[in-house]
């Protein structure tokens, strides 16, 4: 499903990724750590085109970076298919929480709204929180608002998400009701790569185990091993 | 510290510095200059309008800084006879009055003489006869001036008229004509527009129509003078003894004979003046009208200027947002080489003041073959101004939302205008709603900008009717209510929008 090539990468002017090289099949779950600064955000932004590539490729989900700004229409539909949770939320305030997560189908796919919300509804059931579907996202806490961002990724069916670092803005009880979502994911079958600090998260959920230090893989294995 | 008796305390030292303001400027102005004080101080101080033309005071084509015109020679006659020398003082013309007992003496500048102006000044014995004369196209069908009475090839006549001037109160007060009366600040504007067709025709002093005619070959005098009346010399009523002087002095100018050398060099038909002047009736001191009865004659007018105030500012402003916020987006998300062209055209927009612009859409266009109707031009230049101070703050606004936002939009599959329409406008509206508000009330105040080019609105109107019925101060605390009644809703909603902005909220880090 993924495949990365030698890829390099810089980040205001600073080398942050060097000659890394990876594979992720089909309905696994690849956890990226190592100490910060290491580049595992970049590698992961750079998987849907949010980082430009200095050096090498990318392809994912049938999607093909190359080095350099790439078309804005290859990005759009690269990214329809691949879903970014992102470590702050970056839920929209001015909607509610159903409407945040209609709005993708809504605008993207051109969704009927009726058809939109109810997808929605259906995406809130399965992250646990369909009884909040009217309140705005600022009135909710950090796990429920997590919670609410996988599911608006997860309305645009994507057939890879990537998750940077989804708990660490958030305290141990409300990690874990979003690591649980994760996991449902997992067992779901999606493809998946998620940055991570927390190593007993990666054990539990994680097929293989990537090390960044410096920019570069050093160490690639199964959970058990490295961890 | 308590902040609150911090914030208490300056709001009462306000509150206190303005009623300080307020009851120094009730108890009237600076006590006018009495004659003693003009011989004392050796100047006569004379105030007028250069910009109002010839041939009363205008500056010399040939050597601009100096100041001619028969009226500048009358002064200096006066002076003279007085035993002191002649100052000049600018102002506008219509507002030239309030002067009196400020930064001038007397006012010398065309002011006819007329009920109202005798019952609110002093006038002097009258120094110069004028008639009104209707002047036209030469091509135009107006031969005549009944053919005013019924319309012409376009509907109503449109006339222009000096604002304040007796030539506007003939044409607003005679009854059974079809014409549009519109106001102008100077005679060369008004003169220019009749030449380009904007206006059908004119109605001036017949000193003037005669001083500009070689200027304006295309134009023509139109029918006999109509009506007429005198020129005074004006003086504040609390200064007696000098107003008694200058009709003294004016009384030998008249009888030795210098007068007239005076209106023969201007070749101003000096005989004829010197024998209207000699024979000019009394006229009789007119009745202060009744407080009722001026609001209700006033207060008619001021609500339907009121009326065109709220129009320009409602039909502009939203023009002014939606201009500004492209440009913004413009200037973040467009083309590279767009970029450069839109900070130029809000550089050029915000460092010219609103009335060049708006003198350059009603005056200058004409000249390339676009004449905008004021009004038009009106909302027009209010919007392009105001959209440049509206871009500036949306693109602080679109700045402000927080980037992970843009790109958590991006990261759905959005493209950058979905993201922008769906997630960065919403937000950045909602943030910048307050200094937004803060704008419309200012340009609200800013539509009186648009008296330049004829508009009609609530300023513009109160100055004309407190001249004219010399009831400064009443008409302006009525004036002042009016544009406290209609900004205080516009502050509700300002605050309402805030509400909801702390209800929604923007986005915020966690």
């Amino acid at each position: 499903m993924i495949t990365v090539e030698s890829v390099a990468a810089f980040r205001a002017g600073v080398r942050v990724l060097e000659d890394v090289s990876l594979s992720v099949p089909a309905g696994t779950v690849t956890t990226l750590v190592g100490p910060s600064g290491s580049g595992k955000s970049t590698l992961l932004r750079c998987l849907n085109g949010l980082e430009t590539l200095a050096a090498g490729s990318v392809e994912i989900a049938g999607h093909r970076l190359t080095p350099g700004p790439q078309p804005p229409r290859r990005l759009e539909l690269l990214r329809r298919d691949v879903g970014m949770v992102f470590q702050q939320f970056n839920l929209f305030p001015h909607l509610s929480v159903l409407d945040n997560v209609a709005l993708p189908p809504r605008v993207i796919r051109k969704t009927p709204a009726a058809a939109a919300r109810a997808l929605a509804q259906t995406l809130l059931e399965r992250v646990g929180l369909a009884h909040l579907a009217d309140v705005r996202p600022t009135a909710l806490s950090g796990g429920q608002q997590q919670r609410v961002a996988i599911a608006r990724s997860l309305a645009m069916e994507p057939r890879v998400m990537l998750f940077d670092e989804p708990t660490s803005a958030l305290d141990p009880a409300m990690s874990g009701e979003v690591l649980e979502v994760i996991l449902g994911l997992a067992r779901a079958g999606q493809t998946m790569v998620v940055v991570t600090h927390d190593h007993s998260f990666a054990r539990r959920v994680a097929t293989q185990v990537a090390e960044l230090v410096a920019g570069r893989v050093v160490r690639q294995g199964t959970a058990a091993d490295l961890l | 510290m308590n902040w609150c008796r911090v914030q208490g305390g300056c709001l009462a030292v306000a509150l206190l510095a303005g009623a300080v303001a307020v009851s120094t400027l009730a108890a009237g102005t600076v006590a006018a200059a009495e004659l003693a004080e003009v011989m004392a101080r050796g100047e006569l101080i004379w105030a007028a309008d250069q910009e109002g033309g010839g041939p009363h005071v205008f500056l010399d084509p040939e050597n601009p800084r100096q100041l001619t015109g028969f009226e500048v020679e009358l002064a200096e006659l006066l002076a003279a006879e007085l035993g002191v020398k002649a100052r000049f003082q600018q102002g506008q013309w219509d507002r030239l009055p309030l002067l009196l007992g400020r930064t001038a003496d007397c006012v010398i500048n065309g002011i006819e003489l007329t009920p109202g102006r005798q019952r609110d000044y002093r006038c002097s014995r009258p120094y110069f006869a004028y008639s009104l004369q209707l002047l036209a196209r030469r091509d135009s069908p107006l031969t005549a001036f009944e053919r005013l009475e019924s319309g012409g090839p376009h509907g109503r006549w449109r006339v222009g008229v000096l604002t304040g001037s007796a030539a506007e109160i003939f044409m607003r007060g005679r009854a059974g004509l079809e014409v549009e009366v519109i106001g102008y600040d100077g005679t060369v504007d008004c003169l220019e527009q009749v030449t380009a067709g904007v206006l059908d025709a004119t109605v001036l002093d017949d000193c003037i129509a005669s001083f500009y005619a070689d200027r304006f070959p295309q134009l023509r005098a139109v029918d006999r003078p109509q009506a007429g009346g005198f020129y005074t010399v004006l003086t504040s009523p609390d200064t007696p003894r000098l107003s008694a002087r200058i009709d003294e002095a004016l009384g030998r100018l008249l009888s030795d004979g210098r007068l007239k050398q005076l209106y023969d060099s201007w070749d101003l038909a000096g005989r004829q003046q010197i024998l209207l002047l000699r024979d000019a009736d009394e006229i009789p001191p007119a009745l202060r009208d009744s407080w009722a009865h001026l609001l209700r004659s006033a207060l008619p007018l001021l609500l339907s200027a009121a009326g065109m105030t709220v129009l320009l500012s409602a039909a502009s402003f939203p023009l002014a947002i939606l201009i500004g916020l492209a440009v913004a987006i413009g200037r973040l998300y467009g083309p590279p080489l767009l970029r450069p062209l839109l900070a130029g055209y809000v550089e050029v927009l915000r460092g010219t003041p609103l009335l060049l612009q708006l003198y350059a859409l009603f005056f200058l266009l004409p000249k390339i073959g676009l004449a905008l109707p004021a009004l038009a031009a009106a909302i027009i230049g209010l919007a392009l101004n105001y959209s440049a101070y509206e871009s500036e703050i949306y693109r602080a606004g679109l700045k402000a939302v927080p980037g992970g936002q843009f790109e958590a939009a991006l990261a759905l599959g959005m493209t950058k205008w979905q993201a922008l329409r769906h997630v960065m406008v919403p937000q950045a509206v909602r943030i910048v709603m307050p200094p937004v508000t803060s704008d419309f009330i200012a340009l609200f105040k800013d539509t009186s900008v648009c008296s330049a080019i004829t508009v009609i609105e609530l300023t513009k109107r109160y100055s004309v009717l407190a001249l004219s019925t010399g009831r400064i101060v009443e008409l302006a605390v009525v004036t002042a209510v009016l544009y406290l009644a209609m900004s205080w809703p516009m502050a509700l909603v300002s605050r309402w929008f805030e509400r909801r902005l702390e209800r929604t909220g923007a986005a915020r880090q966690p």
